[in-house]
C-alpha cells in the first residue's frame, strides 16, 4: 500500500510479507484487500451476534466519547468508540442494508476502499479493546468486538503490526512471547531461585518445570522472566507456602494470548489447544493464571468455546489472586503488611474488572499485604485503561507518542492519589506503565500484586 | 392525498413496520453468540440480570452516571415518549376515560378528562422540548456532531415536526380535533372500513409524518429499542466461576 494514503495516520510498524507466510498467511494484493474485506465482514455478520448488533443499534448518543482514554488523549474523532466502529459499520451499511444501498451517504453508509482500510490498522490499534465504552454504553453495546472484528481481517489480509505478529509467530515456535527456549527459562528460574535465597535468608523455593503428576499448572506471564521477575518470585513463595504440588509447562509460559489480540482463530486456538494438552501429559488437577489482563480474559471466558478438546469443561481453572484471595479470607496465610509501607495504589486491569469479575478479591489481597493503600478514582469497574491494553505497546516514534497520549488520563488518576509505589497486576499494563511513569515524571514505582504478597509473606524457616 | 394518506397508505406503513422489525430481529437471531462476552461484576442469577436490565431502563442509569448532560435531554425525551404514545392509545380509545375506568370511585369522568388533556399537554411540550435539545447538543457538541450522519439529524427533524404539528393541534382552538373524531377515523382503520380524516390539515399532516416514521423505523437505528435487549442478553448475564482451592496443597481454604 503507497505511504501517501496513510500521510496523517498513526501507524504502527507492519509485519514483512515473509513473516505472514510463516503464519500461514498468504498477504492479499491491493487490489483485491477490499473485496475480500467485505467478504469477510459479510462472513462476520452471519457468524458474530455481538458484531451485528453493535454494528446495527448504536444511536450516535456520543456518551462514549468522554469514557474512551484513546479520545480523551488524542481528541480523534476516530478515537471515540462509536467514531472508530463507524469505520466498519459505514461499509457495512453500504454492502449490507437497505437503507444504505438506497441512500448512501444521506444515512452514513460509504464505499470500503483502501484508504478505509488504512484507517482500519490505524484506530484498531489504538483501540486497547478495554470494553469501558460497553460498560458504560446505554446499551451494553461492545466496541472491543468491532475492533476485534477490524484486526481480525486486517491479518487475514495480511496487515499487522510487527509486534503482533513476530509475537504471535514467537507463540507458535516457543510457547511463549518472549522467545524463551526450555534452557532458556531453567537457566531464568535458578536464577530467581538464588535471588530469594540471597534476599529471605536461605529461603529455598523451587520453580518446577514440566514436572510430571504436579497437581497445579501455574501460567506465568512471559514477560515475568524479564521484566517483572518478582511477580514469578512472589508466586514461586506462595505456592511454597501452600505446600502446593506445581508446575510451568515449557510449551506454555504464557499466561497472555497474542492471538486473541489479532487473530482469535488459528492462533488463539492453538493456544488453548495446547494448555489442555499439557494437562493430560501432566496430569494436572487444576490451572492456576498468572497476572495478565487480556491473557485472563481469553483463557476464563473463551476457553470454553475455543476448544477443540472434550476435557475442556472439567479441568478447574482460576486466577493466582483468586486462590491468595481465598487464603487470606480463611485466615490462613501468615503476611506483615508492614513490610509494604510505603502509600500504595491500585489499577484495576480492564480485562480483571470488565471482564472476568476479579475485582474485589484484589482488594482483599492489598488490604492484607500492605499497610497504606488509597484507591484511584474512578476505581474498579470503572476505571480507566492504562493506554496499552490489547497489546499497544509499540515503539516506534508515533506510536510510543500515541501511548504517551493515551495514558494522560491514567497519570492524571495516579498524581490524584499521592501514592509513592503503583500497584499494576497484569503484564501489558507494567509494560505500559514503565515508560507511562517516565514520561509524565510521576514520582511511583511499578510493581505487581502477587510481588508484594511474595515480599508479606512470613516464613517460619526464614 | 388524503384520500391516500388516510385510507391507503396506514395499511402499507403497518405491514413495513411489522414485516421490518420482524425481518431486522430474524436477522439478529441468525449470527450466534460465538464467545461468552459478559460484562463483570457477574450478576449472581438471572432475576439479578434482569433486574439491572429493568433498572437501565427504567432510569437511564448508564446516562445519568457517565454523562449527565445528555441525560437531562435523554430520559424527558422517552419518558415523554411513551407516555404520549400510551396517552394516544388510551386517550383516544376510552375518549379521555382512562382514569375513571382504571379508579372509578377517586377519578370521575370529567376529572379524568382533564386529567387526560393536561398529562398529554404536559407531555407534548416536555418531549418538543427534550426534541429542541438534543437537536442543539447534536449540532453543538463537537464529540456528537463528528459521528452523527445526515439521518441522525433527519430523525430529530422528523420527531420535531411531529410533536410540532400535536402540540399545535392540542394548543390551539381552531386547530383542534377532538378524541372521538380521531377514534371514528381509526376504528375505520383497524375495522378494515376506513372513513376519511377528520377535516384538519394538520392532523393530516401529523398522521402522514408518523406513519413516516414508522416505515423508517426497521431500517434505522430506532431499532436500539429492541437492540437494548438483545445487546444485554448477550453482556448481562449469570457466570459461574471456578471456586478457589488447590488440589494436593498442604494448607486448604476452610470454610
Amino acid at each position: 500500500m503507497s505511504t501517501e494514503t496513510a500521510k496523517g495516520l498513526r501507524q504502527p510498524k507492519r509485519a514483512n510479507e515473509k513473516l505472514f507466510r510463516t503464519l500461514g498467511i498468504e498477504p492479499v494484493p491491493d487490489e483485491k484487500k477490499v473485496e475480500e474485506a467485505i467478504r469477510h465482514l459479510d462472513d462476520f455478520r452471519n457468524k458474530l451476534r455481538s458484531f451485528v448488533v453493535t454494528m446495527e443499534n448504536c444511536v450516535k448518543c456520543g456518551l462514549c466519547a468522554d469514557n474512551c482514554h484513546t479520545y480523551l488523549g488524542t481528541k480523534d474523532p476516530n478515537n471515540i468508540p462509536a467514531g472508530r466502529a463507524d469505520l466498519i459499520r459505514k461499509a457495512y451499511k453500504r454492502y449490507f442494508t437497505p437503507q444504505g444501498k438506497l441512500f448512501g451517504p444521506l444515512v452514513g453508509a460509504e464505499e470500503l476502499t483502501l484508504e478505509t482500510l488504512e484507517k482500519w490498522y490505524s484506530y484498531f490499534y489504538q483501540c486497547s479493546e478495554c470494553r469501558r465504552c460497553s460498560h458504560t454504553c446505554p446499551f451494553g453495546l461492545d466496541t472491543a468486538e468491532i475492533t476485534m472484528v477490524g484486526r481480525q481481517i486486517l491479518f487475514w489480509l495480511g496487515i499487522g503490526p510487527q509486534l503482533h505478529t513476530a509475537t504471535a509467530g514467537a507463540i507458535l515456535k516457543t510457547g511463549n512471547h518472549m522467545g524463551l527456549t526450555k534452557a532458556g527459562i531453567i537457566d531464568t528460574l535458578e536464577f530467581l531461585a538464588e535471588e530469594i535465597e540471597e534476599d529471605r535468608n536461605g529461603l529455598k523455593v523451587e520453580f518446577p518445570t514440566d514436572k510430571p503428576d504436579s497437581d497445579i499448572l501455574y501460567i506465568p506471564s512471559s514477560a515475568d522472566f524479564m521484566l517483572n521477575p518478582n511477580t514469578l518470585k512472589g508466586a514461586g513463595m506462595f505456592f511454597k507456602w501452600v505446600g502446593a504440588n506445581w508446575t510451568m509447562s515449557s510449551r506454555i509460559t504464557e499466561a497472555g494470548n497474542f492471538g486473541y489480540l489479532m487473530d482469535q482463530t488459528r492462533i488463539q486456538r492453538e493456544m488453548v489447544t495446547r494448555l489442555y494438552e499439557e494437562c493430560t501429559t501432566l496430569g494436572i488437577k487444576k490451572i492456576v493464571w498468572g497476572e495478565c489482563g487480556h491473557g485472563w480474559r481469553a483463557a476464563k471466558m473463551y476457553v470454553a468455546s475455543y476448544s477443540d478438546l472434550p476435557g475442556v469443561a472439567k479441568i478447574p481453572m482460576t486466577h493466582i489472586h483468586d486462590e491468595v484471595a481465598a487464603l487470606i479470607e480463611s485466615g490462613q496465610l501468615d503476611l506483615d503488611p508492614t513490610r509494604n509501607s510505603q502509600k500504595i495504589t491500585l489499577h484495576d486491569p480492564c480485562n480483571y474488572v470488565r471482564a472476568c469479575g476479579l475485582c474485589d478479591q484484589m482488594r482483599v489481597i492489598m488490604r492484607a499485604v500492605t499497610s497504606d493503600f488509597v484507591e484511584m478514582t474512578p476505581n474498579r469497574e470503572r476505571n480507566f485503561c492504562c493506554g496499552g491494553g490489547s497489546g499497544v505497546l509499540f515503539d516506534d516514534p508515533a506510536m510510543y507518542e500515541y501511548r504517551i497520549l493515551a495514558s494522560n488520563k491514567k497519570a492524571e488518576q495516579v498524581r490524584e492519589t499521592e501514592a509513592e509505589v503503583l500497584c499494576a497486576p497484569c503484564s501489558i499494563c507494567k509494560a505500559q506503565l514503565y515508560p507511562m511513569v517516565k514520561e509524565h515524571k510521576l514520582p511511583v514505582e511499578v510493581v505487581g500484586l502477587i510481588d508484594l504478597v511474595g515480599h508479606a509473606l512470613v516464613f517460619p524457616e526464614e | 392525498m388524503e384520500q391516500f394518506v388516510g385510507q391507503i397508505m396506514p395499511y402499507f406503513t403497518v405491514a413495513i413496520f411489522l414485516g421490518g422489525v420482524t425481518w431486522r430481529l430474524w436477522r439478529w437471531m441468525i449470527p450466534r453468540i460465538m464467545h461468552n462476552i459478559t460484562l463483570s461484576p457477574f450478576p449472581g442469577t438471572w432475576t439479578a440480570a434482569v433486574t439491572w436490565w429493568v433498572w437501565q431502563i427504567a432510569i437511564f442509569w448508564n446516562i445519568l452516571k457517565f454523562d449527565r448532560a445528555l441525560w437531562i435531554g435523554a430520559f424527558p425525551f422517552h419518558a415523554a415518549l411513551i407516555a404520549i404514545i400510551a396517552g394516544h392509545a388510551m386517550g383516544i380509545y376510552t375518549l379521555g376515560l382512562q382514569f375513571h375506568m382504571i379508579a372509578p370511585l377517586l377519578v370521575s369522568a370529567d376529572l379524568s378528562v382533564w386529567l387526560s388533556d393536561l398529562l398529554g399537554t404536559t407531555m407534548g411540550l416536555v418531549f418538543l422540548v427534550a426534541v429542541l435539545y438534543l437537536l442543539y447538543r447534536r449540532f453543538t457538541v463537537e464529540k456528537v456532531r463528528a459521528i452523527s450522519s445526515t439521518s441522525d439529524f433527519l430523525h430529530l427533524f422528523l420527531l420535531l415536526t411531529i410533536a410540532g404539528l400535536g402540540n399545535y393541534m392540542r394548543l390551539v382552538p381552531d386547530a383542534h380535533t377532538t378524541y372521538l373524531e380521531a377514534r371514528t377515523f381509526m376504528a375505520g382503520l383497524f375495522t378494515f372500513n376506513p372513513v376519511a380524516l377528520p377535516q384538519n390539515a394538520f392532523f393530516m399532516w401529523h398522521f402522514f409524518f408518523v406513519q413516516c416514521l414508522m416505515i423508517i423505523f426497521p431500517f434505522s437505528k430506532l431499532m436500539h429499542v429492541f437492540g437494548f435487549f438483545w445487546m444485554r442478553w448477550m453482556v448481562n448475564r449469570p457466570f459461574k466461576e471456578w471456586a478457589p482451592g488447590m488440589p494436593g496443597a498442604k494448607v486448604q481454604v476452610t470454610k
